[in-house]
């Protein structure tokens, strides 16, 4: 629709209207020119205005809607010229009717038909045009649009995917634990039915995309590992280096976790012993920098697909941020460091 | 007496183990360990009839530990991962337990287990060769006397046969693994190792030279000075796969 043509809705209110007065502008001057009395030059006028307002309105409306194509070609040329044809007839013979008695005027409004008709014609010819190149804009936009949401929509499904990827390693090993204390340890196993109960419940919290605080994200963790150290007993130790001051900090959920999940996998399947974990968190600029340090044996191959963990966290970090340098990871003197930069946003 | 051991490397699942065993009192353990490195050594000592054997645990996992074994006593796997049940029926596994099990489910692995006893079924017997069907591996576990050294593939200069033996190659020594070529060329990069002959498997990082041997047949050089024989096969794999 032409009304769509501007990008200010309020002044595309006016296009069809304005066109009207414009024309019926036009028009009066013109018969003014010819030294047509005022009153007969503002009645052919006005109705000259209204007869092009009515076939914009009808254009606008069919070729708005209607794309001609290959062999309908012929109506984006036929429409208009059977429309300004009609809407000269009537014009002619409305205003031969009122003003059946002025001779001169009469004479004048017979000579100019063709004339009349011709510009009538070729106005509403480009009206259609300009009614056609609109509406497919208009389609064209719709479909970036669409398209943009789709986007968007397979992100958010991504991003979730990966964030519920929960290990099912880790449940089915809680789930054993369970077990085998549900008939020693009855009151550790409801503690434990407990832990793993909120843990499920935040990988699957609804509002994922919001960000949350550092200490929530701290406290998820914890209960995490609370629940690995009932599997793995004293053999692991996790040591938390975070200022107090950080903890209102804001960040994506469930980046860290994964970040843990590696170093104890690394850490307790890549040693034999007691393992100690490190986990400290400061702000350097505009980013809040989170590292995990684990003890590693760089004599050892890990065995294959252990890496799931980082390369899932990158892949979010590259579909929240648009960046690949937000995670850095290697060996550094006898500990596996995990470095993860968070963008602040003030 | 039964006699058992259990390899878990965590402490609440080797003990429902022995909660669930406790119920048969033919059954002994000997003795319960927390990696593979333990339990290789318990079973040499031990000689048990019978293992619980996790997967997944610190170093070694419990298919490489039992590639370590000679004699292999029967499994029984207890894990929580499922893709690993066709290669553990692979290991001829006496059961495969997926944590975390019924009773009653524990009772059919141990029935299962009395009755190949009773029937005196050697065939039911884990086969050391668990390479058969392997997915690819990037290291290889073997045993020096009466340590565990994990070797990076990409560190082996070349693989040589020898009987129902392997040896391997590195810049750091020579090692003896019990496995079969067949099986260890399946399990390798083909893009990275190339079998040039019957007794050879080669790095194909390490070559530095081809030279025209006899008739129809070749010397390949590598870094560590070796010449190593082409057979008329293996010369046209490798000019398969160098492109040459």
């Amino acid at each position: 629709m032409l009304f769509n043509a501007f990008s200010n809705p309020r002044l595309g209110k006016w296009i069809i209207p304005g066109t009207g007065l414009v024309w019926f502008l036009g028009c009066f001057l013109l018969l003014k020119q010819y030294e047509v009395g005022t009153e007969i030059a503002l009645t052919d006028s006005f109705l000259s205005g209204l007869i092009f307002l009515g076939g914009v309105f009808v254009l606008d409306r069919v070729f708005g809607l209607f794309a001609p194509k290959g062999k309908n070609l012929w109506l984006l040329f036929a429409v208009p010229f059977f429309l300004s044809l009609m809407g000269t007839l009537v014009h002619s013979y409305g205003l031969t009717w009122w003003y059946a008695y002025e001779d001169d005027y009469l004479d004048f409004l017979s000579a100019s038909f063709y004339l009349r008709w011709a510009i009538l014609a070729l106005a509403e010819q480009l009206v259609a045009l300009l009614a056609l190149v609109v509406s497919k804009l208009e389609r064209q936009e719709e479909t970036q649009k669409r398209e943009a949401q789709m986007l968007q929509l397979s992100k958010d499904a991504e991003l979730a995917q990966l964030r519920q990827q929960l290990q099912p390693h880790f449940l089915f090993n809680s789930l054993n634990s369970i077990n085998a204390l549900v008939v020693s340890q009855p009151q550790k196993a409801r503690e434990m039915v407990l832990q793993l109960s909120e843990f499920l419940r935040g990988t699957i919290r609804k509002d994922s995309q919001s960000w949350i605080t550092l200490e929530e994200e701290l406290n998820y963790l914890k209960m995490y590992l609370d629940i690995e150290r009932v599997r793995f007993g004293h053999r692991l130790g996790v040591e938390f280096l975070v200022e107090k001051e950080l903890n209102s900090i804001k960040l994506p959920q469930l980046l860290i976790q994964p970040l843990v999940e590696n170093a104890i996998k690394h850490g307790l399947y890549g040693m034999t012993g007691d393992v100690k974990i490190e986990v400290s968190g400061k702000k350097e600029g505009n980013y809040f920098i989170l590292e995990v340090k684990n003890p590693f044996d760089p004599e050892s191959t890990a065995p294959e697909g252990t890496g799931f963990g980082l390369s899932s966290v990158e892949r979010r970090l590259f579909l929240l941020f648009g960046r690949t340098d937000l995670l850095e990871s290697g060996p550094d003197e006898g500990y596996f460091r995990v470095r993860l930069k968070i963008p602040q946003f003030q | 007496m039964i006699r058992t051991i259990i390899i878990d490397d965590e402490p609440l699942a080797a003990g429902i183990v022995q909660e669930f065993l406790a119920e048969f009192s033919q059954f002994q353990v000997l003795e319960v360990c927390q990696d593979g490195f333990q339990g290789l050594k318990a079973i040499q000592q031990h000689k048990p009839d019978l293992i619980f054997l996790d997967v997944q645990m610190p170093k070694i996992t419990g298919f490489e530990m039992l590639e370590l074994l000679d004699e292999p006593p029967a499994v029984i796997f207890t894990t929580a991962f499922d893709q690993y049940a066709l290669k553990a029926f692979d290991a001829k596994a006496m059961d495969y337990l997926l944590k975390p099990f019924s009773q009653a489910r524990f009772k059919q692995a141990i029935d299962r287990f009395l009755e190949s006893r009773m029937e005196g079924k050697e065939s039911e017997r884990p086969n050391a060769d668990l390479h058969h069907f392997a997915e690819k591996s990037n290291r290889l576990v073997v045993r020096v006397k009466n340590d565990i050294k994990i070797i990076s593939v990409q560190d082996v200069n070349f693989f040589e046969a020898e009987d129902d033996y392997v040896t391997i190659h590195t810049a750091g020594g020579k090692f003896l693994k019990k496995m079969t070529m067949k099986t260890l060329e399946e399990s390798l990069d083909a893009g990275k190792f190339a079998r040039v002959h019957r007794s050879y498997i080669i790095n194909l990082n390490g070559i530095t030279g081809i030279e025209p041997y006899e008739r129809d047949t070749y010397l390949v050089k590598l870094k560590g000075g070796e010449k190593l024989p082409v057979s008329k096969t293996g010369y046209a794999r490798l000019r398969q796969v160098l492109g040459l």
